[in-house]
């Protein structure tokens, strides 16, 4: 009985469906189809042009071979079957920043299709696996941009047209509509992102625009609403969440119908309808008349190397040696700069250096350093802390030469005094005297501190029985007094001893 | 051709050609002019769709009347590798849409071959490329000239003029800085009186350009090659050829001169012992809709780039839009084939109209393959082979028409000056027009048609057919 309710309880009214298409800007050297330098984020408008990207008569595409490389990598990635034999079409429809009148694109015969990727509960920290269907990836040239200015003298509106993005190559990612929730969508987001990174194809970003990204959204089998202009994968959560308050709302009324396929604008609290179908363009598809076909040899894709993808290293991560926990393997994961460090740091000290806690690689990396530059409001940079300084200090805390505590305040300070970064630990940790008692030699010594401590605290002591935690208390009195240079354990070892406590 | 030429009687024969023909949109300063041609072996005209860095490149429109380009067509740098003193750019049909020259922003060339006193009605020069063929029709003016073909644009209006005019195989000549009519369909042609010029100035052209997308790759040259030096060696001497004469260009068009040349010329290749085969290739009846259809389809997407933005004209009264700009900046003529591409493109008629077209061009191209005898380097089933060397037939169905006649037509009788020309330009094949003089001084245009890639023949027989007349 209760399982039936529990389930009954969870079991959502309506039914949401969503399927994602993303632009992923490629970071080749040139554009698609011309020799101009794929450098345009940010430079001067109209600097980083070619006479065939801006449209002169008389110029001809020529494709841009490193394109359809970056391109094949995704496929294979997504694990797609790749078309040996695709073609380009020409979607049209005027605009002042689309210099030709129309967009090379593939149409009829797409670079890929049928490709997968995984969500999976062990990796990716979602409850249920979801298997993401690709439906295609198209490669295609993105357009130039226009800025809307309004003249001062005249009041009026004109457009002004930056045409440096004309013509970067694009690939276009299609899914099913396989999503029901939103956070599904936020977790492939993050993936795909990830994995273009990795594939070292774009850079990822959604603030820059190098990958863009829309929502198909239906509920309970209603016509599909197409959501544009989502800048960030927050804005891409509340336009879904809102989309689908949207049309539940009207569903519930009973104006379900009412729901028509059209294209809707996020404008950062609601969404606005854009164009519906019957204003919809007709893009007047057809073949490209002189882009010959891309025809490849069966080869190529066995041939094709990818570097180690997310999902590997995550696997890698959580399992031996290094057995990460999954939140700080996927943080390691999600920032190629420092995972490089982390693997460089463990290489180090665990495999070359014989460090016997293979924690603290992870810990150091994971929680100090990146602890230190959040702090110090920094972005990571591996060249700020030297992965040879970090093993030194690894090994000299699995050597007992400091403790774990020194350590760290160690850290801290080459943060805030990076300039004595130079100078070698051993003179550091004398000056200011960090360096670890010798236990036998001082056990009276720690005897006489932990005596004094239960002096102070008799409340403490006394209740001990109650509140075992007042031991911890006790241990973090001492360690204050000696200035950290005594391991924890050694104090607890000692109160254990003259409290007669477990 | 030589190189004491007379500056001052060249341009006597310019001024004089250019005031009766207006064959020029733009012409070389005299002073360059001046220096060039004592110093140049030949004199070349460029049709003004074909980028030229001195001056406007017009394409006859409006639409482009002050756009200079910042760059040279591939085939311009050669032709002034080849030594040739460059006159000017010549009129054209807007953006190579026409068959008569009579659509051009910048007014109609008529015909030099024609005699042009009193009573005498003007006569059109053929098109699109109206102004090259004139150039080298005209006395004393260009030795040669480029053109571009389409569907027909070399070859007609060399007919008309009575000059030879060369439509090599898709590919072989630099697309690179022409300004496209409709890409899987344009060439670059040469016209010239002289039949040993031509070929010498084609040789110096044909050549890959990395880029063009569209141009034969060199291994692709070099196959050719191959198979030219095997058919060599199998000849060996006297060659004999076997004619193709298609029935389907035996149409009621043909004028009584033409019907009488055509008979002539088959007459006498026969009386050589050569073999004349009628033949039969369907589709080309279907020839002319099919050009209309695909070749509207590219140019409507072709011609999307012209708003005005970023060069060419632009209407005062457009803001931030172009509408203005390009009912303005468009002919007529541009306009309907601007519409007719769209409608064959719009998802409603995609199907029935462009996809169609591209099949039943498909199914043209595997008609031409059963009847000739020489490979095609491209063709998927190569067990389909002929035995026919080249097809002839007529170039254009008459001599030139005057140009009120030709304006009274109808579009569609206006369509068919293309109607025996269009076959080889939809199947990609080389075709040459040839001057063959029936009973006076105005000859007809003989076509003599080869497999793909098989160029080098063209001039074998032309050299034949100059004998026999």
């Amino acid at each position: 009985m209760l399982r039936f309710s529990r389930t009954y309880a969870t079991k959502p009214l309506h039914q949401l469906k969503c399927g994602i298409e993303i632009h992923t800007q490629l970071n080749t050297k040139s554009k698609l189809f011309s020799l101009s330098s794929n450098n345009a984020f940010n430079s001067d408008p109209n600097t980083f042009i070619s006479y065939f990207d801006i449209g002169l008569p008389g110029t001809q595409p020529k494709l841009n071979n490193e394109a359809l490389l970056y391109a094949l990598k995704l496929s294979k990635a997504l694990q797609c079957d790749v078309n040996l034999d695709s073609s380009f079409d020409r979607k049209h429809y005027f605009y002042g920043d689309q210099p030709l009148g129309y967009q090379i694109t593939q149409h009829f015969s797409p670079i890929a299709k049928n490709g997968k990727l995984e969500i999976l509960p062990e990796l990716d920290g979602v409850k249920e696996p979801l298997t993401v269907e690709i439906e295609q990836l198209q490669i295609e040239q993105d357009t130039g941009k226009s800025v809307y200015v309004t003249e001062t003298a005249t009041e009026e509106t004109v457009s002004k047209i930056d045409l440096n993005r004309a013509n970067l190559p694009l690939i276009e990612m299609v899914t099913k509509p396989n999503f029901t929730d939103s956070n599904q969508v936020k977790v492939f987001i993050k993936k795909f992102q990830n994995l273009v990174r990795y594939l070292d194809i774009c850079t990822g970003d959604l603030e820059t625009g190098a990958m863009r990204i829309d929502v198909n959204v239906s509920v309970d089998g209603f016509q599909r609403v197409e959501l544009k202009n989502l800048s960030t994968t927050s804005s891409v959560m509340n336009a879904i969440k809102y989309e689908f308050q949207r049309q539940v709302k009207l569903i519930e009324a009973g104006r379900g119908d009412e729901i028509i396929i059209e294209t809707r604008g996020w404008d950062g609290s609601k969404t606005n309808s854009l164009r519906n179908k019957e204003s919809s363009l007709d893009y007047k598809y057809f073949p490209d008349p002189e882009l010959p076909h891309i025809l490849l040899d069966k080869s190529v894709m066995e041939e094709l190397q990818l570097p180690e993808l997310p999902d590997q290293v995550l696997s890698k991560l959580i399992n031996k040696p290094y057995s990460l926990s999954l939140k700080d393997a996927t943080i390691l994961t999600y920032d190629l700069d420092l995972l490089r460090y982390y693997l460089d740091l463990f290489d180090l000290a665990v495999i070359s250096n014989g460090v016997k806690n293979s924690k603290l690689p992870g810990n150091f990396v994971i929680h100090e350093i990146l602890g230190n530059f959040s702090k110090l409001n920094m972005r990571f940079d591996p060249e700020l802390i030297p992965v040879a300084k970090i093993n030194e200090l690894v090994q000299l805390i699995d050597n007992g030469t400091i403790s774990n505590s020194s350590a760290k305040l160690l850290l801290q300070h080459l943060f805030n005094n990076n300039e004595d970064i130079s100078r070698p630990l051993s003179e550091l940790i004398d000056e200011f005297d960090l360096r670890k008692e010798e236990t036998v030699d001082n056990d009276q010594e720690l005897v006489s501190v932990c005596q004094e401590i239960i002096n102070e605290n008799e409340k403490t002591v006394k209740n001990l029985k109650k509140k075992p935690n007042g031991l911890k208390f006790l241990v973090g009195q001492a360690m204050r007094v000696t200035q950290g240079k005594v391991n924890a354990a050694e104090f607890e070892r000692v109160f254990k001893g003259l409290l007669n406590v477990e | 051709m030589s190189s004491t030429r007379s500056v001052s009687a060249f341009l006597a024969n310019l001024s004089k050609a250019q005031t009766k023909h207006n064959i020029f949109i733009s012409t070389r300063p005299i002073k360059e002019l001046q220096s060039t041609i004592p110093n140049s072996t030949t004199t070349v005209a460029i049709k003004d769709n074909i980028c030229t860095l001195e001056e406007p490149t017009t394409c006859g429109s409006k639409m482009l009347y002050n756009f200079t380009s910042p760059y040279e067509a591939t085939v311009v740098s050669k032709v002034k590798a080849f030594g040739s003193a460059i006159i000017g750019k010549t009129n054209l049909d807007q953006f190579g849409m026409g068959s008569a020259t009579t659509n051009s922003h910048f007014g109609i060339t008529t015909n030099p071959l024609f005699p042009t006193g009193q009573g005498e009605a003007p006569r059109i020069s053929g098109g699109s490329s109206g102004g090259s063929a004139a150039a080298v029709a005209a006395e004393g003016v260009a030795d040669y000239s480029l053109g571009t073909d389409t569907g027909g644009s070399v070859r007609v209006p060399a007919a008309l003029n009575g000059v030879y005019g060369l439509k090599p195989s898709y590919g072989r000549i630099s697309r690179w800085g022409v300004i496209a009519y409709a890409q899987s369909l344009d060439t670059v042609g040469v016209m010239a009186k002289d039949l040993e010029l031509l070929e010498s100035v084609y040789r110096h052209l044909d050549d890959y350009d990395v880029k063009d997308p569209t141009s034969l790759l060199p291994e692709f040259r070099d196959k050719i090659k191959e198979l030219q030096g095997e058919k060599e060696q199998q000849n060996e001497g006297q060659v004999k050829y076997r004619i193709g004469v298609p029935e389907e260009f035996m149409i009621d068009l043909l004028s009584d001169k033409v019907k009488t040349g055509l008979t002539q010329s088959l007459t006498k290749l026969q009386d050589q012992g050569h073999e004349i085969v009628p033949i039969s290739i369907p589709n080309i009846l279907n020839s002319i809709y099919v050009y209309f259809t695909l070749a509207s389809s590219e140019a409507s997407s072709n011609l999307s780039r012209y708003d005005g933005i970023r060069y060419g004209y632009r209407s005062n009264e457009d803001t931030n839009a172009y509408a203005k700009t390009r009912t303005e900046g468009f002919g007529e003529v541009v306009q309907d084939r601007i519409i007719l591409g769209n409608y064959n493109l719009s998802s409603g008629s995609y199907e029935k109209n462009f996809l169609k077209a591209s099949q039943v061009r498909n199914e043209l191209r595997m008609d031409f393959n059963k009847v000739f005898k020489f490979e095609h380097i491209f063709n998927p089933h190569p067990e389909i082979k002929g035995d026919i060397d080249f097809i002839l037939s007529p170039t254009a169905t008459t001599i030139a028409p005057t140009v009120e006649q030709y304006q009274q037509q109808t579009i569609p009788e206006g369509y068919a000056m293309d109607i025996l020309a269009a076959p080889a330009s939809l199947a990609g094949l080389p075709a040459l027009s040839v001057p063959w003089f029936v009973d006076d001084e105005i000859p007809i245009g003989l076509q003599i048609i080869s497999q793909y890639g098989n160029d080098d023949q063209l001039f074998e027989v032309a050299k034949l057919l100059k004998e026999l007349n």
